[in-house]
C-alpha cells in the first residue's frame, strides 16, 4: 500500500471518527416550587430540574444522555428564589471549576446562570446533582441520570464492550415527607458564603423509589422488564439515595455485573443480586433462557441497622424468542378499566382479524392464578369481563394470547 | 569444566543467605494503652469513648501499629480502666490466636504477624464489640518496605450520643434502633478532618497514593471521590472486588478497603460519605463525613 494511500484512509479514519462526537448542549431549569404527587396521592413540595420554564421539575430531573467524546454544555439557569444550586457530575471527574462543589467552584443564584464544560468521559452510567447543602437539595429530588454511549452512539456497553437489544433503567432513592416542607426545604443562606451550615432532620423515609415511583404508582406506569429468550439487554442502575438497595433477578434472566461507576468491571460477576449502596451504579446484562414471568426485588437497606426497610418490585415477562416472529401490538388497542379494580375488570380490546384469544393471570412470583379462554373472537372492538375469581389485594400480570403466542402484557391490581 | 566447591565459601553463602532472610523478619515491640475518656465533637458535645492509645492519657484518634510484611509485632496491651476489657484482630488467621482477655488494670503481651500487606483491624470485643463501638478500633498498616507510596489513613466512626451514653453506664441498647448523628474520621469531623495530615490526601498528578479505610464504626460507609477514579486493592468482605476502579466505594463495618489513586488533574476535590445523612455531625450539615484532596 502506498504511503499516500496509508495517510488518505487514516485521514478519512479519523475525519469519520471526528465526525461522530458533537457539541451537545443542554438547558437545565433550577426551580423550588415543583410539586409531586405520592403513590398515597399525597401532594409534597419538591426542588428539581426542568428542561423548560413551563415544566414542572421532574424528581428525577432529565436524564441527559451523550456520546463518549461529545463536547458537553451545560446551562444552568436558577429561576428559583432561596439557596443557590449547582451541579456536581457524580463519577465524570471533570475539572474542579466544573466539580459543582460551591465553595470549590461556584454556585449560582437567583436568576443566574451557570455553566458547565466538559468532554464525556469513558461510556458509562453516571448521575447528576444538586451539592449546595446537599443532604437537603438531593433529598428535596435535585437529580437526575446520566448516559454515556460509546463513540458511535450504539447499543454496546461501552466501546468494544457487549452489544445489546434493549435497554433497561432503575434510578433508585427514597422520601421522607418530613423534608419535604418549607421550613426544611427553605433553609437559611448567606449569599456572602459558600459553605451553608443546615439543620436537617431525622432521615426516616416512608417512599422508596423507582424511576420516581413506587408501590401502586409503578403498577400504574406499567413499568415491566419485557424481554425474548436469547435477548441481550442492559440494565443500569443507579442509586441516588441515602439507603443501600439490593437488587435481585429472577435467576431465569442469567443476570451478569459486567459495568459499575461508569468502568467495566475487570473481571465479570455472575449473581443474581447486586447490591449498590449512595452513590454507586452498576452494569447488568440478561440473557433469558426461557420464557417465563417473574420479578425483581429491590430491598431498600437501612445503612445503619442494615435491615431491610422495604421492598419494590418490577415486573419480569420474558415471551417469545429473540428474533422471532414479532406480534404486531399497535392495533390491539387495549383498555383496562377499573385498574385497580375491586370485582370485574373490563378488559376493551381491537382485532384486526379473527382469532381465537386466551387470558392468563399471573402473580409477582410467577405462578399462574388463573386461565381464561374464550373461544373465537371476529374483527373488531371487544369487550370481556375478568377477574372476578381473583384473589383481592395483590397485583397481576395480565398476559393475553392470541393463536402465535402472547400478543399483549399489563399489570393490574384487584383491591 | 566444572569446579571444585570449597566448603569454606559454601559456609559463607548459607551465613549470608540467613542473614540477607532474617534481615527482612525483624520483631517489632509497640504498647498501647486502652484508655476511657470523652471525646469531644464537632460541636463541643461530649460523647463517653475508648480508645487505644499510644500513652496512659485519653485521646480519641486510636494509635496506627505499622510493621512490614513477615514482621512480628509484639504488643503490650495496658488496659486502664477499671472494668475487663479485650483485643482482638479481625479476620486473623495467624497460628496463634490474638484474641484475649485483659482484666481491669493490668496487660497482655500479644504477637502477631501478616504474610500480606494491607490494612487490618484491631479491636476490643469485649461485651458483643461495645466497647468497639464506643471507640476502641484501630488500624494495623503492613506495609512491603521501600515502596515509593503516599499513604493516607482513615479510621472511620459513626456514634449516637444516647448509645455511647448508655453503654458506658452497662445500659443495653437496641441496635435496630441505632441512627448515629456524629460521623468521624480519624476522631475528627469537618471542617477538621483536613487539619488532619494523616487522612487529608494531598500529593501531585502522577503520584501513587493509597488511602487506607476502616470501618470500626456500625453503619456501613459509602465513600464517594470527586475528581478520579480509584483502584480497589484490597477488600477484606470482597476479595474478588480487587482491581475494580471506582468512584464510589461502600465499607462495611469492620471491613478494610485500600484504594490505589494515581491522580491525572490538579485540583481541590471533595471526598465524602454519599449516604448524605453521614455528611452532618449533631444534625449541622457539613459536619460529617467530609473532607477533601488537594492535588497540584
Amino acid at each position: 500500500m502506498s504511503k499516500f494511500t496509508t495517510t488518505l484512509i487514516c485521514s478519512f479514519g479519523i475525519l469519520l471518527f471526528a465526525s461522530s462526537q458533537q457539541d451537545l448542549n443542554f438547558l437545565l431549569i433550577a426551580r423550588n416550587t415543583g410539586e409531586k404527587i405520592l403513590t398515597n396521592n399525597d401532594t409534597i413540595r419538591v426542588f428539581g430540574f426542568a428542561q423548560s420554564l413551563g415544566e414542572q421539575p421532574g424528581v428525577p430531573g432529565p436524564t441527559l444522555e451523550m456520546n463518549e467524546g461529545d463536547s458537553v454544555h451545560i446551562d444552568l439557569w436558577n429561576v428559583s428564589q432561596g439557596a443557590p444550586h449547582t451541579i456536581h457530575l457524580h463519577g465524570l471527574d471533570v475539572d474542579q471549576q466544573n466539580d459543582g462543589v460551591p465553595h470549590l467552584s461556584f454556585d449560582v443564584h437567583h436568576m443566574d446562570h451557570g455553566y458547565y464544560h466538559f468532554k464525556a468521559p469513558h461510556a458509562g452510567t453516571y448521575l447528576y446533582h444538586c451539592h449546595v447543602a446537599s443532604t437537603i437539595h438531593v433529598q428535596a429530588g435535585m437529580y437526575g441520570l446520566i448516559i454515556v454511549r460509546p463513540p458511535n452512539g450504539s447499543n454496546t456497553t461501552w466501546n468494544g464492550g457487549y452489544e445489546y437489544t434493549q435497554e433497561h433503567s432503575f434510578f433508585l432513592s427514597e422520601i421522607d415527607t418530613a423534608w419535604h416542607t418549607d421550613s426544611v426545604l427553605l433553609h437559611d443562606h448567606d449569599s456572602t458564603l459558600t459553605i451553608h451550615q443546615v439543620e436537617i432532620p431525622k432521615f426516616d423515609p416512608q417512599f422508596f423509589l423507582i424511576n420516581g415511583l413506587s408501590d401502586q404508582q409503578l403498577i400504574d406506569s406499567n413499568t415491566v422488564f419485557n424481554s425474548a429468550v436469547g435477548q441481550i439487554d442492559y440494565t443500569r442502575l443507579t442509586n441516588i439515595g441515602f439507603c443501600g438497595v439490593r437488587v435481585i433477578f429472577p435467576p431465569e434472566l442469567n443476570a451478569r455485573i459486567i459495568a459499575s461507576d461508569g468502568r467495566p468491571l475487570p473481571a465479570e460477576e455472575i449473581s443474581d443480586t447486586v447490591y449498590l449502596f449512595p452513590g454507586e451504579r452498576f452494569g447488568v446484562l440478561t440473557d433469558p433462557s426461557i420464557e417465563f414471568t417473574g420479578q425483581i426485588t429491590f430491598d431498600y437497606i437501612d445503612m445503619n441497622t442494615m435491615m431491610v426497610k422495604n421492598a419494590q418490585v418490577i415486573p419480569v415477562n420474558i415471551s417469545g424468542f429473540a428474533g422471532g416472529n414479532e406480534v404486531e401490538i399497535e392495533t390491539f388497542d387495549l383498555k383496562l378499566s377499573p385498574n385497580p379494580f375491586k370485582e370485574k375488570l373490563e378488559v376493551e380490546f381491537k382485532l384486526n382479524q379473527a382469532e381465537g384469544i386466551s387470558f392468563q393471570f399471573v402473580d409477582f412470583s410467577g405462578r399462574i392464578v388463573e386461565n381464561v379462554s374464550l373461544g373465537n373472537f371476529d374483527i373488531g372492538k371487544h369487550t370481556v369481563v375478568l377477574g372476578e375469581k381473583l384473589p383481592s389485594n395483590k397485583p397481576y400480570i395480565l398476559k393475553i394470547f392470541g393463536e402465535n403466542g402472547i400478543i399483549q402484557t399489563a399489570t393490574v391490581v384487584k383491591l | 569444566m566444572l569446579r571444585k566447591s570449597n566448603p569454606l565459601r559454601v559456609a559463607l553463602l548459607a551465613v549470608g543467605v540467613i542473614c540477607a532472610f532474617s534481615s527482612y523478619a525483624t520483631i517489632v515491640s509497640d504498647t498501647v494503652y486502652l484508655n476511657r475518656g470523652t471525646m469531644l465533637a464537632v460541636d463541643s458535645t461530649n460523647i463517653p469513648y475508648f480508645a487505644f492509645n499510644n500513652t496512659s492519657v485519653f485521646d480519641r484518634e486510636n494509635e496506627r501499629l505499622f510493621l512490614d510484611v513477615d514482621d512480628t509485632m509484639e504488643l503490650l496491651v495496658i488496659n486502664t480502666d477499671s472494668l475487663t476489657h479485650g483485643f482482638d484482630i479481625k479476620h486473623y488467621t495467624g497460628v496463634n490466636s490474638v484474641n484475649s482477655v485483659i482484666p481491669a488494670n493490668s496487660s497482655i503481651l500479644v504477637s502477631f504477624q501478616f504474610q500480606e500487606e494491607g490494612a487490618y483491624i484491631f479491636y476490643d470485643p469485649t461485651q458483643s464489640e461495645s466497647f468497639r463501638y464506643m471507640g476502641a478500633g484501630g488500624m494495623i498498616v503492613c506495609r512491603s518496605p521501600n515502596a515509593n507510596i503516599h499513604r493516607f489513613f482513615w479510621n472511620m466512626k459513626d456514634h449516637q450520643v444516647l448509645f455511647n451514653e448508655n453503654l458506658n453506664q452497662g445500659i443495653p441498647v437496641d441496635w435496630t434502633q441505632y441512627y448515629p448523628n456524629y460521623f468521624t474520621i480519624n476522631g475528627n469531623s469537618n471542617p477538621y478532618i483536613n487539619e488532619d495530615s494523616d487522612a487529608r490526601v494531598t500529593g501531585s498528578v502522577g503520584d501513587t497514593i493509597y488511602i487506607y479505610m476502616v470501618n470500626t464504626g456500625q453503619s456501613l460507609h459509602s465513600i464517594h471521590l470527586h475528581g478520579y477514579h480509584g483502584e480497589i486493592i484490597q477488600s477484606s468482605k470482597f476479595p474478588s472486588h480487587v482491581g475494580r476502579s471506582k468512584d464510589t466505594v461502600p465499607v462495611y463495618s469492620m471491613e478494610v478497603v485500600i484504594l490505589k489513586i494515581v491522580p491525572d488533574q490538579p485540583g481541590e476535590y471533595p471526598v465524602h460519605d454519599h449516604n448524605l445523612v453521614a455528611v452532618s455531625g449533631g444534625n449541622i450539615y457539613p459536619n460529617g463525613m467530609f473532607l477533601t484532596m488537594l492535588i497540584n
